[in-house]
């Protein structure tokens, strides 16, 4: 049909399955992590359940925010922007439709899997080997789906948007498939002291190499959009791309300071923790140098707004990542709930505010129609934005006591009764989380199937 | 500038910067460290493997580390972790964070019965524990698992295993003697300087009271809430919890308390609180057990030596 744009051709349905995905995924992911924290102050609350006890089920917890509600969610605004910046359609819908379905295929038997034990027991590498490979696949498929767009553009320039979700892909498949070892299907592990370096490189970049990247890809295609100003400097965005694989990739490590690994590798490890603030920073300079001046159109737009406290919240855990790879405040951070509220600013507060702001964004775009719900969309914001701030305020502060009190020489049994309400706490402001989650799974749905508005003009 | 960024230049040049990186900081040290065992390395029994992987199928290394630091006070805090302890682990099970206690030592801390009562429900034992029962693994499975902890800290954990299984022996001989002599026999193991103490501190209101939480938290899931020792890790123990309500007149002194509440009783169920409870709190709690289940407290008596300053 020629003069129709062909983009409007499309069906979208890859970015459509995975905007579900993620909306699905994020409220049982929650609702998961809601079960688990209750354990902690309940913890004879369905006693006896093997498969719901809270070893099995904190493994979902994790790996269902990451694999199933924030990467999915990303990627869905990859799967728009793409095309889009490259002027041309996605390669194969059919290709990535069966993507996602194998994704979800995955993601439903790694869950199987764990709740009935059946686990490699390497934080963020538990997944079995079948489902290993399943992983590695769909990576693969995303990104053949990917560089063959790429390939077939009408736009000679990359933007810096297409090189994060480039690398993302390409990465995080080899880093999955060296970390969880996969050529060892018995074990998924190596021994000794290196599996515990090799575990810590993987978990570490399964953040910095997956979810980091594929944010900031967002973030670098929503924020001009919705301001409507160029990128700041295309410079910036170099020197920030080339950055942060350097650096990131250095500091897994840094999470075994306390443990007889060699004294260089830790230098490493700290020193490029460090270094870190400089790829974080560039990109920051940049995302909010584009936004200068514009912050009401950033209030305006609920897509804007969720990806823009999504930087705020990087500057954030980026920077109270760097500081805490000091020794000296490991002596009080390690090994406790210091660095569980840490990860729930990472994950959810920078790449799942942003992996949210980019599904708001594409979901009136793929559908033609506007969103379902504006007040339903800022309901979600304001629940999950008090919800992880919340979290983190307490969870630092039941780091900060039981960090204190340990080194101050007090025992884990004198220190628990102590942080029992602090537990509450983190109950409570959880379901704000959680509800967050359902409201947006609402949102979503309506969006995609019940939407009755009428079309766009 | 950005026209230098082709897709093969993005593709190519972020994974030869991964494989190098891979190169260097996994690689290197995996071709270059140590990997000697340390002097209380010894390889695993079937029964501690398999014990190992019901550990590993239940999450227990999200809540447990095994990995001392020069830090570290609290339980397991005997030995500082090396590098040669973990050369038979795959994977290796340091753990990311202490919600329950560092299990790298903990292999013979414990009889076995003391393991078992916990794994049924770890308040039995424990009473401020937030770990999850473990009774739907079944009997079979609970010994594996306790086998494997038994295990932790390998030579060590074997030393102190043999400690347990001698003490084992005679604190049965003891029970089974009955009442008048158990009681004897165990004042009789404490040092005799300790048996002369009386409880320093004076009986008050506000130090019954800190002996009473101080009871609920650590004591009473053996022991139970009115000190007869039928708690609800009784019917798992053996010997069974100590009644404190037979103890009046038999000369159980302050310091006979404070002793076996600081070392505990080896062999039995007792556990050692030294590392919880700092001194003033075990007084505390020996006193509450001589005021309201014993019914006879020797605290502030004689000999006292010079008047404390604090005392009203």
């Amino acid at each position: 049909m020629p003069g129709i744009p062909t983009e409007e051709l499309e069906s979208h349905l890859t970015a459509r399955a995975f905007c579900l995905t993620s909306a699905v995924w994020f409220a049982l992911a929650t609702t998961v992590g809601m079960m688990a924290a209750g354990y902690l102050i309940a913890p004879d609350f369905m006693a006896n359940i093997g498969f719901l006890q809270f070893g099995r089920i904190r493994p979902i917890h994790v790996n269902l925010v990451l694999f199933g509600f924030v990467t999915p969610g990303l990627l869905g605004a990859a799967h728009y922007y793409i095309p889009k910046l490259m002027r041309t359609p996605l390669y194969s819908q059919k290709l990535g439709l069966a993507t996602v379905i194998l994704w979800n295929i995955t993601l439903v038997t790694g869950v199987i899997a764990l709740s009935a034990g059946h686990t490699q027991a390497r934080e963020y590498a538990e997944l079995i080997w079948p489902v290993d490979v399943m992983v590695v696949a769909v990576f693969a498929l995303v990104f053949v789906n990917m560089i063959l767009t790429i390939r077939n553009r009408r736009e000679p320039i990359l933007y810096v948007s297409v090189w994060y979700a480039c690398a993302a892909v390409v990465m995080t498949g080899t880093t999955y498939f060296i970390g969880n070892v996969v050529w060892r299907p018995d074990t998924g592990a190596l021994t000794g002291i290196p599996d515990a370096i090799l575990l810590w490189f993987y978990g570490h970049n399964i953040f910095g190499l997956l979810l980091t990247p594929l944010a900031l890809g967002v973030a670098y295609y929503v924020i001009p959009k919705v301001t409507r100003n160029p990128l700041y400097s295309h410079s910036l965005s170099l020197l920030g791309f080339w950055g942060l694989l350097v650096v990131y990739t250095h500091i897994g490590t840094h999470h075994l300071l306390q443990v007889p690994v060699p004294t260089w590798l830790k230098v490493i490890a700290i020193v490029d923790s460090i270094a870190m603030v400089i790829p974080v920073m560039v990109f920051l300079i940049n995302i909010w140098y584009t936004a200068r001046d514009r912050l009401g159109e950033i209030h305006g737009d609920i897509a804007g707004k969720f990806v823009f406290t999504g930087t705020i919240l990087y500057f954030f855990v980026s920077i109270q990542g760097s500081m805490m790879a000091l020794p000296q405040v490991q002596r009080i951070t390690h090994f406790n709930n210091w660095v569980v509220g840490h990860a729930h600013v990472g994950v959810l507060g920078f790449a799942g505010m942003i992996a949210l702001g980019g599904l708001y964004y594409i979901l009136p775009r793929i559908t033609g129609k506007p969103l379902y719900s504006r007040f339903l969309a800022d309901l979600q914001y304001w629940l999950v934005l008090i919800g992880v701030s919340g979290f983190t305020v307490v969870l630092t502060i039941v780091g900060l006591i039981q960090g204190n009190a340990w080194l101050n020489g007090e025992t884990v049994y004198r220190v628990l009764p102590e942080i029992h309400p602090y537990y509450v706490l983190r109950v409570s402001i959880g379901f704000l989380i959680a509800a967050g989650a359902y409201v947006g799974l609402y949102n979503v749905v309506r969006t995609l199937f019940f939407n009755g508005e009428t079309e766009r003009p | 500038m950005s026209q230098k960024m082709t897709p093969t230049a993005v593709v190519v040049g972020s994974l030869a910067i991964l494989l190098t990186i891979v190169f260097m900081v996994v690689f290197w040290p995996w071709a270059t460290m140590e990997d000697s065992p340390s002097e209380i390395f010894r390889s695993r029994t079937a029964r501690e493997a398999a014990g190992r992987r019901i550990y590993m199928e239940n999450g227990c290394v999200y809540c447990h580390s095994q990995s001392i630091r020069t830090i570290d006070w609290g339980h397991g805090a005997s030995r500082i972790a090396q590098a040669g302890d973990y050369v038979g682990d795959s994977p290796i099970l340091l753990g990311s964070a202490r919600t329950g206690v560092d299990l790298s030592q903990e292999g013979g801390e414990h009889p076995d019965d003391w393991h078992i009562a916990h794994f049924i429900n770890p308040r039995y034992t424990r009473p401020s524990s937030i770990m999850p029962p473990f009774a739907w693994l079944g009997m079979e499975q609970i010994q594996l698992l306790t086998d494997y902890v038994q295990g932790l800290g390998m030579k060590n954990a074997d030393r102190r295993m043999e400690r347990q299984r001698h003490w084992k022996q005679k604190v049965i001989e003891a029970y089974e003697a009955g009442p008048e002599y158990n009681v004897r026999w165990l004042a009789e193991q404490v040092p005799e300087g300790w048996r002369r103490i009386p409880n320093p501190y004076p009986t008050t209101e506000v130090g019954l009271a800190r002996g009473h939480k101080i009871y609920q938290e650590f004591c009473l899931g053996c022991h139970g809430p009115i000190g007869d020792g039928m708690g609800p890790a009784q019917p798992w123990i053996y010997p069974p919890p100590l009644n404190f309500t037979i103890l009046k007149d038999r000369e159980i002194s302050g310091g006979i308390i404070y002793y076996q509440l600081m070392n505990g009783i080896t062999g039995s169920a007792m556990p050692y609180f030294k590392k919880d409870l700092e001194s003033e709190k075990l007084w505390d709690v020996g006193n509450y057990v001589a005021v309201y289940f014993i019914n006879q407290s020797d605290a502030n008596g004689e000999p006292r030596g010079i008047d404390a300053s604090n005392e009203p």
